[in-house]
């Protein structure tokens, strides 16, 4: 019975990834305003030691609920339960990684090219390579129409690279 | 100084002159509206040499109808995809996102759009009418007063989270730390900025909403083949008009709950500074405080859609009373407006309205005009928007992530806002995963600033005496009515457990008509 009990119990490691972030963010904001006039200080001193009180409310309640065996803290599982089983925790990953390059290649290689690029990759990467056809349909759909629409049209301030400069040479 | 019926007839046959001017606008503002990042503020920037050529009357009435509908139209992708368009409709999601989820994405939009509408029509009404009188309110909301509607605003962090509410209060308050990041507006010292020059200027809004709702959103529903539950799967298959017309039926049931909404969003309105984010989260919070269903907010329910649609198009013609008769905008969108007037040589204040009438009063006939437009020409798109819910996900998230980044791009095209809305979207989805609501994180970062603004100035005004919170008849009227929206819900609950059980009761309860 007890044994069941402890299989059944809710990993709640992963729940604790939001307030220990909050709680370190807090401590290093409170580093940063030492030195700043206590009327600056003030409202962030009280909104972290609400935060703090709040923190302390879900460690004693965690702690709780553990020696009740309801809740339980274990690594094991914990990937699975934050991203999910294979292969979608494969995919978030490789997804969040994507995205990332995105970011760090598209203020050379300007919108157009990264988002083609992108869109194709991350379409074929949640599909199949089996589906490549549609995903460069789309993906070319993807930055003609935005850069008609919102480069060309409306002048927006897009990361501009080699396609949109030789294109303004060009239109 | 309003005017009269005559007068008023003439203006608006004056304003439909400009049907050319307000059907583009009208159109552009919805497309605008509908992409984060693409604010209202922000296209009529990109737009300036166009505006500034104008005629200034003509002008005024292409900004006005771009800034109304771009209102209406940041609704949209908040109900479908779970993506609010500005921050004004931060709120939307929280109840017009499990609707669609649900398969009711067409009947959350015609929600939406009639009360948008609605409370648009009745709150221009209302400004033109009584604009001397809402004007007054300028002078008596300070700094102390506006400090307590904020909090109003900021206490629907504990309401949101009511499943969980530790949880819900530690997202609350990590929200209002990550608001506070940034230069104090009093002392320009930096605090929490980790470094970077790009967030001396606080935290970024655009990319903010853009990580926590559509990058965790699509990293979220990458599992699922489509953003449909199951339910909502074989529900989104009835086709025809049923699903739009049973939306504005709905609305109107609950007329009462439209305006009163938009009345709060009208007086919020006409503070400088406030806006249509914390009128929508005043007005959800309210909603929930006073219904009889509480406990169905957050599920999908009609008036917890009503209230913040209503409310933010509420503010859309209070911004421009303080804008019109002393000069001061209540927003971003109106302080752009001030610039294009102030550039051809009109000056603001009462004798506009005698000198400008086109300007002044042409203003409020204009949103009329554009939300009359809004209501006839949107409407019967409710059908084929709803069917972006069946995109498969595997289509939408990569083009959801690619637009929405981009978008986060725009306002100060900082590659860095990009890398925040990265680390937004990577917070958004751990709190989705975890149990951890990601709109009470919003609300701290929305409002926090803003609150401590305020705080501040307060603070400086008094010479540091905490007593100045409570010096002023109107601020402790407020205080009061915090208070009360605080307590009576438990105190209501109280009582009603103590009362004999009435069966008949749950039947006659209008909320639950929807």
């Amino acid at each position: 019975m007890k044994k069941g009990k402890q299989a059944s119990a809710r990993n709640v490691l992963p729940d604790c990834i939001i307030p220990a972030v909050a709680l370190v963010f807090a401590i290093y904001y409170l580093t940063t305003i030492t030195e700043v006039p206590w009327i600056s200080q003030a409202s962030a001193i009280f909104v972290s030691c609400l935060l703090l009180l709040s923190i302390i409310a879900f460690v004693i309640r965690t702690v709780w609920r553990i020696r009740q065996r309801r809740e339980t803290l274990r690594l094991q599982g914990s990937f699975q339960d934050l991203f999910g089983t294979m292969p979608t925790s494969a995919r978030r990953i490789a997804l969040l990684a994507l995205v990332i390059a995105y970011v760090l290649v598209i203020e050379t290689l300007g919108f157009s090219l990264t988002t083609f690029v992108f869109v194709f990759v991350a379409i074929v990467l949640l599909s199949s390579l089996a589906n490549w056809k549609k995903s460069l349909v789309i993906a070319l759909s993807c930055s003609i129409i935005g850069y008609i629409v919102f480069i060309y049209f409306f002048k927006t301030r897009f990361p501009t690279g080699p396609i949109e400069d030789w294109l303004k040479g060009v239109i | 100084m309003g005017p009269d019926f005559s007068v008023f007839v003439g203006l608006l046959a004056d304003t439909l002159g400009y049907w050319w001017v307000i059907i583009p606008a009208t159109v552009l503002g919805i497309v605008v509206g509908a992409i984060p990042g693409f604010s209202a503020a922000n296209t009529i920037i990109i737009l300036l040499p166009m505006t500034l050529s104008m005629e200034p009357a003509t002008g005024m009435i292409f900004m006005v109808a771009l800034y109304t509908s771009s209102r209406l139209g940041a609704g949209i992708p908040a109900i479908l995809v779970n993506i609010p368009g500005t921050a004004g409709a931060a709120a939307t999601p929280l109840d017009g996102y499990p609707m669609a989820v649900a398969g009711r994405g067409q009947q959350a939009l015609a929600i939406s759009f009639t009360a948008s509408v609605a409370a648009g029509l009745i709150t221009t009404v209302l400004a033109l009418v009584l604009i001397s009188w809402l004007s007054q309110a300028v002078y008596y909301l300070h700094s102390v007063e506006m400090i307590v509607v904020m909090l109003f605003g900021i206490s629907l962090i504990a309401t949101i989270s009511a499943e969980d509410q530790i949880k819900g209060l530690i997202a609350g308050f990590f929200g209002l730390m990550i608001g506070y990041i940034g230069a104090d507006v009093v002392y320009e010292a930096p605090r929490g900025t980790f470094g970077f020059l790009e967030l001396y200027d606080k935290v970024p809004l655009i990319p903010a909403l853009v990580g926590l709702f559509a990058i965790s959103e699509a990293f979220v529903v990458i599992e699922r083949n489509t953003i449909l539950s199951e339910k909502g799967a074989i529900l989104q298959q009835q086709t025809g008009w049923g699903p739009t017309i049973e939306g504005i039926r709905v609305t109107f049931l609950h007329w009462k709950e439209v305006i009163w909404t938009s009345l709060l969003g009208l007086v919020i309105g006409v503070i400088p500074g406030a806006g249509a984010a914390i009128a929508s989260f005043v007005a959800y919070q309210q909603s929930r405080i006073l219904s009889k269903t509480p406990e169905l907010y957050g599920t999908g329910h009609v008036p917890g859609l009503i209230a913040p649609e209503s409310a933010n198009n509420g503010v859309t013609s209070g911004t421009l009373i303080p804008l019109l008769i002393i000069g001061v905008p209540g927003g971003a969108t109106a302080a752009i407006m001030a610039v294009v007037l102030e550039y051809h040589g009109i000056n603001f204040g009462p004798d506009l309205f005698q000198s400008q009438p086109m300007i002044a009063y042409g203003s409020f006939t204009a949103m009329l005009m554009t939300y009359a437009l809004l209501g006839l020409m949107i409407m019967p798109l409710t059908r084929y928007f709803s069917r972006v819910m069946v995109v498969p996900t595997i289509y939408m998230a990569p083009i959801l992530i690619a637009f929405t980044l981009v978008g986060s791009f725009v306002p100060r095209a900082y590659v860095f806002d990009m890398g925040v809305a990265i680390v937004f979207g990577v917070i958004g989805y751990i709190a989705r995963r975890t149990g951890y609501h990601v709109a009470a994180i919003l609300i701290g970062v929305i409002l926090g600033p803003l609150l401590e603004n305020y705080f501040l100035r307060a603070l400086r005004i008094s010479q540091g005496d905490l007593g100045v919170l409570f010096s002023s008849s109107i601020g402790n009227t407020l205080w009061v009515l915090l208070l009360i929206s605080l307590f009576a819900p438990a105190l209501k609950r109280r009582l009603t457990r103590l009362k004999p059980v009435d069966t008949s009761a749950s039947n006659n309860d209008d909320d639950s008509k929807a």
